[in-house]
């Protein structure tokens, strides 16, 4: 650096002025230390201390002196779980069958709100994304009323549909399996959930979708036009290709987001998991485990098999996705 | 990217879609259903505060708001110090917010203007913080809490999150989209100390950037439900989501009452994101189209 | 000046008086909170200087937060009251205090008690962790205007199981239900009869049940009602479930005893005179809940006595239990309350039956219900198969295997 030099070869500086350079020197670790040193605490320090203590087993009522070391034991407990691939297969469920659907409406509808239309661009959008900032549990317990067997307003506007003269040529074929028990039946649970997080989390991804969109050039899209290209043709060869970096993006988020549910599952199937456990995701396990029956140790491990899968799911994505999506973004 | 990105972001619009007025009319009608069903859960939640639980559980539902708002309000506030928790809820939210604007700009401001050793992989680690996911900390969460003492009180909800990794990377973007470096050198030249750089020269200028964050931060506190449903256990402590639980979980559950919470527990961030909605969403647009 | 020297005098007046007065916390469940509340002045006029803080919070919550609590030390009420399938929880040792020991001593009130009431708060290795307060008898709750339809009597009905379902089928023929859930009669049927030192789900010996003849009977007569068609498939406690108590869309109804105060007071009071309650199908003896009082471990040792004077006069006077009958229909576990003349009155709910007299004879007769550890998940595990059976028609053995192999595995960490 260059004050090394001035300093070996000019007179001492007066003292203020290597005050100052101090603070100049020390002012960014000083200024990001905050992070750093919350994340030790909070952030490190629990990597670790999960990781010692899925090797232990202990019930928290009996004292902390009670932890008993195990060794692997809890993981290979874990394996043969019927309960804990109960709820990765769970959890895979609703992640892809709200997740798929998410992307597949948000990127057509990005499209037609940056493409399509001219006014309302906003409001619309607004009204999108209001979802995603609203608390999960709020929703959840609005849903509940919404998904209720004899008086939900679901089932009963189904009902309707399938029996009012002008609609029952479309929906009369749902007579049968009506009123639908959402939330009581184990087949119907998944589908409730993965309805109440698609809809939750889908304006989200317009907004991100819009976002990326906004980065191609006008000039590639009066190309096309100029060469004759459709609507949908332009759609499919300058839009998603182009849109590749933002899908990478937003498809990461939601591996991460969805494989974490807790809240919503938590509060629809009123914190049980639902009939047959068929709602109950993997953080709902892990919660139950170390909360209710008091197993924080395999609770512990249930987290770094869960963290496991969400880095192979994550790098798995990455290797076929990363490399154009990590590269337009520089 | 030290550079922006110049393109003609307009959106564009070919020249041949005003030749298809069906079609057109046909799309917009499609987006506005759209909406009125992503909308209608709210307006349900609404409508169902101000009736009675028969009227809930009925055949046809009602469609229009009901006469038993006192009535809802009163069974509320009978089953729980409601307002308590609404204020519970704001003061933590606040807490959490300013507390991160204050230290997230303060780490974003120091990645993206100074240049030191180490910097690089420090960001990095940064960045790799956010692919954690937060489950996995969450046991030794609660007993960093129990140790510390915290149990039962806000600022174990507060605290832990102050410099979050996710607010460093959304100011440090915008730090560096927005500030020139000439601006540090000349208010260096000034005589200034680095604080006082950050705060009275680069704070200004990075506020919308604060606003989007303080508002994202605002709105993830008060939807928090795991953390307080593992660290809070008093009542009058409870913020909305564990009140909200509460309500849920009664053997008689007084739905009228139940949703009358939710609705008033949605409302504040309803009116926020009504008068902010630009705010947040391109806030959220920049952070992580930049990024 | 003088102002000032007034302030702190009076402060220092409060603080004095602060310190003089105790104040015990008390942690309930609803509907305990009404109880306690009802009794308080009694337990206040003998205890001068003494306040009580009563904590109420939803059932769930309120035992979920107990776990917290004594996980963490801290934060626990200084009495707390625990539904009997809950105290499989604290079994473990650190939580409750041992109420047998000095200075409570409590064994010397053990004859007070019902037999199995009593042993049901003693862990298998000696320690009273909590002292009964009411408990249910099980019994069933049944229309009597579908019964006069049928030309049927009671007696007959519930002679046997088979005879049950019988009547069940004609029932049907009515477009009446014979009950809301067959799961719950299931849930009946493996708490009936259950041997002296056994609990619900695993044997003295602590090995789990679940594959036992007791509940393939049980799995199986719910599937025969389910198949048959006689259960109306409503989930207990839903709002579908009340209305069909309020409209008699369904016959019968098996639970504790304690069902009948939730049926007065707010599910469906119009139907009042409509009921009667008649032992179980087959005569069998159904123990269906119970809750207890304890003391946490973290209770400050200058609050013992009182709290021990708190749970002594909730539970073993006489007249606090009959008055916790009258106020939320906690069947009392003293017998020698049921020779008060209260229980000989006739119940109007029930037309006029005296059904007290009759619970009172059940809850004599029942043989004991052992807590275990393994409870709470075991039932769980056990709620899971059934549905499976029910829901899904998984065939019962393979269900019941499982179910059993599942809580084998749970239990031996």
């Amino acid at each position: 650096m260059a004050q090394s030099a001035s300093a070996a070869a000019s007179p001492r500086l007066p003292w203020s002025t290597r005050l100052d350079k101090l603070q100049r020197r020390v002012a960014p670790y000083l200024f990001i230390s905050p992070f750093f040193i919350l994340f030790a605490i909070f952030g490190l320090f629990p990597i670790v201390f999960s990781m010692y203590l899925s090797l232990q087993v202990w019930n928290p009522i009996q004292g902390l002196g009670t932890m008993r070391y195990v060794g692997l034991e809890n993981y290979v407990w874990l394996m043969d779980d019927p309960w804990f691939w109960r709820s990765i297969t769970n959890t895979l469920w609703i992640a892809f069958a709200s997740g798929l659907p998410q992307h597949l409406v948000a990127i057509p509808l990005a499209f037609a709100l940056s493409r399509g239309i001219r006014r309302f661009r906003h409001p619309l959008t607004a009204a999108y994304f209001l979802p995603f900032i609203t608390s999960a549990v709020a929703i959840a317990i609005v849903f509940q009323t919404i998904f209720g067997t004899q008086f939900g307003i679901l089932n009963q506007a189904l009902m309707y549909l399938a029996n009012a003269p002008w609609s029952a040529w479309l929906f009369g074929g749902l007579a049968d399996g009506l009123p639908v028990n959402w939330l009581g039946r184990a087949p119907n649970i998944k589908p409730a959930i993965s309805i109440l997080v698609w809809w939750q989390f889908f304006g989200f991804n317009v907004v991100l979708y819009a976002a990326g969109l906004a980065t191609i050039p006008r000039d590639y899209y009066e190309a096309a036009e100029i060469d004759g290209a459709s609507v949908a043709q332009s759609f499919f060869h300058i839009t998603l290709p182009l849109l590749r970096p933002m899908i990478f993006f937003a498809v990461t988020l939601t591996i991460i987001g969805n494989l974490q549910l807790f809240d919503q599952p938590f509060i629809l199937t009123g914190g049980t998991g639902g009939t047959g456990q068929a709602g109950m995701t993997v953080a709902m396990y892990l919660y139950r485990t170390a909360f209710e029956w008091l197993e924080m140790g395999t609770a512990a491990a249930i987290s770094w098999l869960l963290f496991l899968l969400i880095g192979t799911l994550t790098l798995t994505h990455f290797y076929f996705f990363g490399r154009s999506g990590l590269e337009t973004r520089g | 990217m030290a550079t922006r990105v110049v393109t003609d972001t307009r959106p564009w619009r070919s020249p041949r879609a005003g030749r298809n007025p069906v079609g057109t009319f046909l799309l917009y009608l499609v987006l506005c259903a759209l909406a009125l069903l992503t909308l209608f859960p709210f307006y349900w939640m609404f409508v169902l505060a101000t009736h009675s639980q028969s009227a809930i559980f009925s055949a046809p539902p009602p469609l229009w708001f009901g006469s038993n708002l006192e009535h809802n309000m009163e069974a509320l506030r009978a089953q729980l110090p409601f307002l308590r928790n609404i204020w519970n809820s704001i003061y933590i939210a606040l807490m959490a917010t300013v507390t991160t604007m204050f230290f997230c700009s303060l780490g974003g401001f120091a990645f993206a203007m100074y240049d030191f050793r180490f910097k690089k992989q420090l960001f990095a680690f940064v960045i790799t913080s956010l692919l954690i996911p937060p489950l996995l900390g969450i046991i030794p969460y609660y007993l960093i809490i129990q140790f510390l003492g915290w149990l039962d009180q806000p600022r174990a909800l507060w605290f832990p999150g102050m410099a979050s990794a996710f607010g460093i990377f959304l100011m440090r973007q915008y730090v560096a989209s927005s500030m020139p470096r000439d601006l540090l050198d000349a208010a260096r030249i000034d005589g200034a100390s680095e604080f006082r750089i950050y705060w009275s020269v680069a704070l200004p200028i990075i506020r919308p950037g604060l606003a989007t964050l303080g508002m994202l931060t605002f709105i993830g506190s008060w939807n928090n439900f795991l953390g307080p449903l593992i660290v809070i256990s008093s009542r009058e402590k409870y913020p909305i989501p564990l009140a909200l639980r509460t309500l849920q979980g009664q053997i008689q559950t007084e739905w009228g009452a139940t949703l009358l919470g939710t609705a008033l527990a949605v409302l504040p961030l309803l009116i926020i994101f009504v008068l902010a909605s630009r705010q947040v969403i391109e806030g959220l647009v920049a952070g992580s189209v930049k990024g | 000046m003088k102002k000032i020297l007034v302030l702190m005098l009076a402060t220092l007046l409060t603080a004095t008086v602060a310190l003089a007065q105790t104040t015990l916390t008390v942690g309930v469940f609803e509907p305990h909170k009404t109880h306690v509340d009802a009794v308080l002045p009694q337990f206040l006029a003998n205890h001068p200087g003494v306040t009580v803080e009563v904590r109420q919070l939803s059932f769930g919550d309120h035992h979920d937060l107990l776990v917290t609590n004594l996980a963490t030390g801290s934060g626990a009420a200084d009495v707390v009251v625990l539904e009997i399938g809950f105290i499989a929880r604290f079994v473990a040792e650190g939580g409750l205090r041992d109420l047998s020991e000095p200075p409570f001593n409590a064994d010397q009130y053990a004859d007070q008690f019902v037999g199995y009431a009593w042993r049901q708060g003693r862990t298998a290795d000696g320690r009273q962790i909590a002292m009964p307060t009411d408990i249910a008898p099980g019994t069933m709750y049944y229309r009597r205007d579908h019964l006069e339809a049928t030309g049927w009597d009671i007696e007959d009905v519930v002679a046997s199981m088979d005879s049950y379902l019988e009547w069940g089928r004609e029932l049907k023929e009515r477009g009446v239900f014979l009950v809301a859930n067959a799961s719950t009669v299931a849930d009946g049927l493996v708490r009936a009869n259950i041997p002296a030192g056994d609990g619900i789900y695993f044997n003295a010996a602590g090995e789990p049940q679940l594959n036992s003849e007791r509940f393939l009977t049980a799995a199986r007569v719910a599937k025969a009602i389910r198949d048959e068609g006689l259960d109306a498939e409503i989930g207990a406690w839903s709002n579908e479930w009340f209305e069909a108590f309020r409209q008699g869309t369904t016959a019968t109804e098996m639970s504790g005893v304690w069902l009948l105060g939730h049926f007065r007071n707010w599910m469906a009071p119009d139907t009042s005179g409509l009921w009667g309650a008649s032992r179980f199908p087959g005569d069998l003896l159904v123990s269906w809940g119970g809750s207890y009082w304890a003391i946490p471990n973290q209770t400050p040792a200058d609050k013992l006595d009182l709290a021990w004077d708190f749970i002594r006069f909730l539970t073993t006077t006489p007249e606090v239990q009959l008055d916790a009958y009258r106020n939320i229909d906690a069947f009392p576990a003293m017998p020698v309350t049921y020779d008060d003349p209260m229980f000989a009155e006739p119940l109007e709910f029930l037309a006029g039956q005296q059904a007290r007299l009759m619970w009172a004879t059940v809850a004599e007769q029942i043989p004991g219900v052992a807590v275990f550890p393994g409870d709470v998940i075991a039932g769980e595990i056990w709620s899971s198969a059934l549905s499976e059976i029910l829901n899904e028609g998984r065939d019962i053995h393979a269900a019941l295997e499982e179910a059993q192999s599942l809580i084998v595995r749970r239990i031996r960490r």
